[in-house]
């Protein structure tokens, strides 16, 4: 923590200058400022968003840093990868570094996809200005009249807008422009590359998984983005979104079989992964097709190696797409698991009954509720024809049937 | 949507028709490899189930330069000396090598028949891997595989459907010689449709089309016409007579602030 607390006071030192009064607010000083991280309100972890902001509310405020969020992808793995790109364009928004890992896309392809932030209020970081100096005396802003004592002092709102927020929203009806796209730093791990021959060891963890932890481990450790090395100038988060694990492409017979031969290696993996993601600033998105796996027990002990754990289950195929109850939504998503991070109890979501929908620019969480009944055959009375009604109630039904009661 | 996937499979394209005891699909697998010999397309046959004369029985013979059948039925397993193609050989390498022999112009289309055969003798993840292997690496235009869903694992099955583009279960119809597809189609903007068509097959693997039940929202108007008149069997009335609307009329409800109430609150002796 030695590094961001000289930076505070040799920022504050920089400012002196400026200052008339003697008072400065106080800062804390514990917490790394990392763009695009807030601190939790409950315990005080820190935070990264999802991308997508009603998952960051369910979540109790967003992803902790060093945790891993599993995605049970639906039947079809259109809305999982929804969210997983969503997370990563929060990276890419953010300035986060990625890494990005998958066995059946390229990932520069899932990288391509990423849905476009709206930035309406902010300035878009150009990678031109790459080298962002908070201190740089504003030289195109004409000489000021009236405040004329703030002009000299540095123009750090505008600059750090863009990435500080927490959380964006997207358009996944348009990708991320490639310039937005090219100034995030991204490392890549498409399988085919990586493996040269069929694995023949018969250690428990598969040849696929142990070369992916290796270069997840590389990445943290040449990028500095361990907590045990020292720190660096400034500090940036790794978001880390591994598409599809325990898929057949990887490699993995657990989603063929009901006794699989690999038993044990997606699960050694997200304890080794968990335990990376522990030791660094860095944060995990893992999705696995449930829907594949028979074997309930081995489900029940991938959800418990990872932190936070969601479901979704997508309407299409299924007979509920055809239920009226349902026809808002395009599936359900169950919160199997929130994390329980130094404490013992874990901040609940305040509502069971999840719904996700994808609009036409957005995807959104919310609360699975009916829709209202407005058909003609209802016989709830409303409001309003209530009001009306007082004194007679054979008059005040003006409906095409006419009923006293 | 049945005919828009005869008329031909995007490139790259991992077509499964997956069939079970009560109804075979290899006919259908024939009217596709038949509709791709119509295209001029070069085809490739992985033929295990059957033998080269059954497969070749009803198929178009004046296209033999473009239609190569390699058979694995004599000989699955390479016992014999020279076996023509092995389940072993089931891989990427070795197919681009069967392909890259007799040189085309164009990629060809490699159909397996079938692939549960494949799956007795590799292990799923295996012969998942070669299916994506070939799928991006355009030695072969599409694949359409034939898989018999009875005999494996839920899990296994799912797992190769899980990789195609496009998936067709196929099940016996209600009457004689009529069938039931159902199609799921994964468009390259992952957007996923689905379609359930009743079809025929001709004697010369030609499909006639029959009906349609592709909306779902149409079903669910049918139903909900089809709901009975909650007011039908009522025990009391819904509608009341003329001399019962008068005398209900008549009738002061307690609350109701009336003239007459209003008379009676301003005498003096409530005022008092």
């Amino acid at each position: 923590m030695a590094a961001p607390l000289s930076s505070v006071s040799k920022t504050s030192a920089e400012r002196l200058p400026f200052n008339t009064t003697s008072f400065q607010k106080k800062t804390r000083s514990k917490l790394i400022s990392i763009p695009g991280t807030r601190p939790s309100v409950q315990n005080g972890q820190l935070l990264v968003s999802t991308g997508v902001t009603s998952l960051d509310y369910l979540l109790g405020g967003g992803l902790a840093v060093g945790t891993v969020l599993l995605i049970e992808e639906d039947r079809y793995d259109s809305y999982s990868r929804m969210i997983l790109k969503y997370f990563l364009a929060e990276g890419v928004v953010c300035q986060h570094e990625l890494f990005v890992a998958a066995a059946q896309d390229n990932p520069d392809d899932i990288i391509q996809e990423l849905p476009a932030p709206i930035l309406d209020d902010v300035a878009i970081h150009k990678p031109v200005e790459q080298p962002r100096l908070p201190c740089e005396p504003p030289d195109n802003l004409d000489a000021m009249n009236i405040a004329w004592r703030y002009q000299n002092l540095p123009k750090v709102q505008s600059a750090l807008a863009s990435s500080s927020r927490f959380g964006h929203y997207y358009d996944v009806s348009k990708t991320m422009e490639p310039e937005i796209r090219q100034a995030a730093k991204f490392h890549r791990f498409y399988l085919p590359e990586h493996l040269a021959q069929p694995s023949t060891t018969h250690s428990p963890m598969l040849e696929s998984y142990s070369a992916l932890l290796k270069s997840l481990q590389e990445v943290i450790h040449k990028e500095g983005f361990d907590l045990a090395a020292p720190m660096s100038k400034s500090r940036n988060i790794l978001r880390v979104g591994l598409h599809s694990l325990g898929s057949t492409l990887w490699g993995d017979d657990l989603s063929c079989h009901d006794n699989p031969k690999h038993r044990h290696a997606l699960t050694t993996f997200l304890y080794g992964l968990r335990a990376l993601m522990r030791s660094s600033l860095s944060v995990a998105v893992v999705t696995v097709p449930s829907h594949l796996i028979q074997d309930r027990a081995l489900m029940g002990s991938i959800t418990r190696l990872c932190d936070n754990a969601i479901a979704l289950e997508s309407f299409k195929g299924s007979e509920r797409e055809t239920n009226p109850l349902y026809k808002d939504y395009h599936g359900l998503l169950h919160v199997h698991q929130v994390p329980h991070l130094n404490c013992l109890a874990s901040q609940l979501p305040d509502h069971k009954d999840l719904a996700f929908k994808l609009k036409r620019k957005q995807f959104s969480i919310e609360r699975l509720h009916l829709p209202p009944d407005l058909s003609e055959t209802v016989s709830r009375v409303s409001r309003g024809e209530l009001a009306g009604a007082t004194s007679a109630c054979g008059s005040g039904t003006s409906g095409t049937k006419h009923l006293d009661f | 949507m049945l005919t828009e996937l005869l008329q031909g499979i995007e490139a790259g394209g991992f077509l499964v028709i997956q069939d079970s005891c009560s109804y075979s699909g290899r006919h259908l697998l024939k009217s596709f490899i038949n509709a791709a010999l119509n295209r001029a397309e070069v085809v490739h046959v992985l033929g295990f189930d059957v033998s080269e004369e059954e497969l070749k029985d009803g198929l178009r013979t004046s296209d033999t330069q473009r239609l190569h059948i390699h058979s694995a039925y004599t000989d699955p397993l390479g016992w014999t000396e020279r076996p023509a193609f092995t389940v072993h050989q089931f891989r990427l390498e070795d197919l681009t090598d069967l392909v890259k022999q007799t040189p085309h112009p164009k990629p060809a289309t490699l159909i397996i028949d079938s692939l549960s055969w494949i799956l007795r003798h590799v292990t799923p993840p295996a012969v998942c891997k070669t299916l994506h292997q070939l799928r991006k690496g355009g030695a072969v235009r599409a694949v359409i595989g034939l898989l018999h869903a009875d005999m494996h694992q839920r899990g296994t099955v799912g797992s190769v459907c899980h990789l195609a583009t496009s998936l067709i279960a196929v099940a016996p119809g209600a009457k004689g010689d009529e069938a039931v597809a159902k199609i799921t189609k994964r468009s390259k903007f992952r957007k996923v449709m689905q379609d359930e068509e009743i079809f025929s097959l001709n004697g010369d693997f030609t499909v006639t089309i029959h009906s349609k039940r592709s909306n779902p929202e149409q079903n669910w108007n049918d139903a909900e016409e089809e709901q009975v008149d909650p007011t039908a069997e009522l025990t009391f009335n819904l509608r009341l007579s003329d001399s019962e609307l008068e005398a209900k009329k008549k009738l002061m409800l307690p609350f109701v602030f009336s003239k007459e109430k209003l008379a009676t609150l301003s005498q003096p002796a409530f005022l008092k």
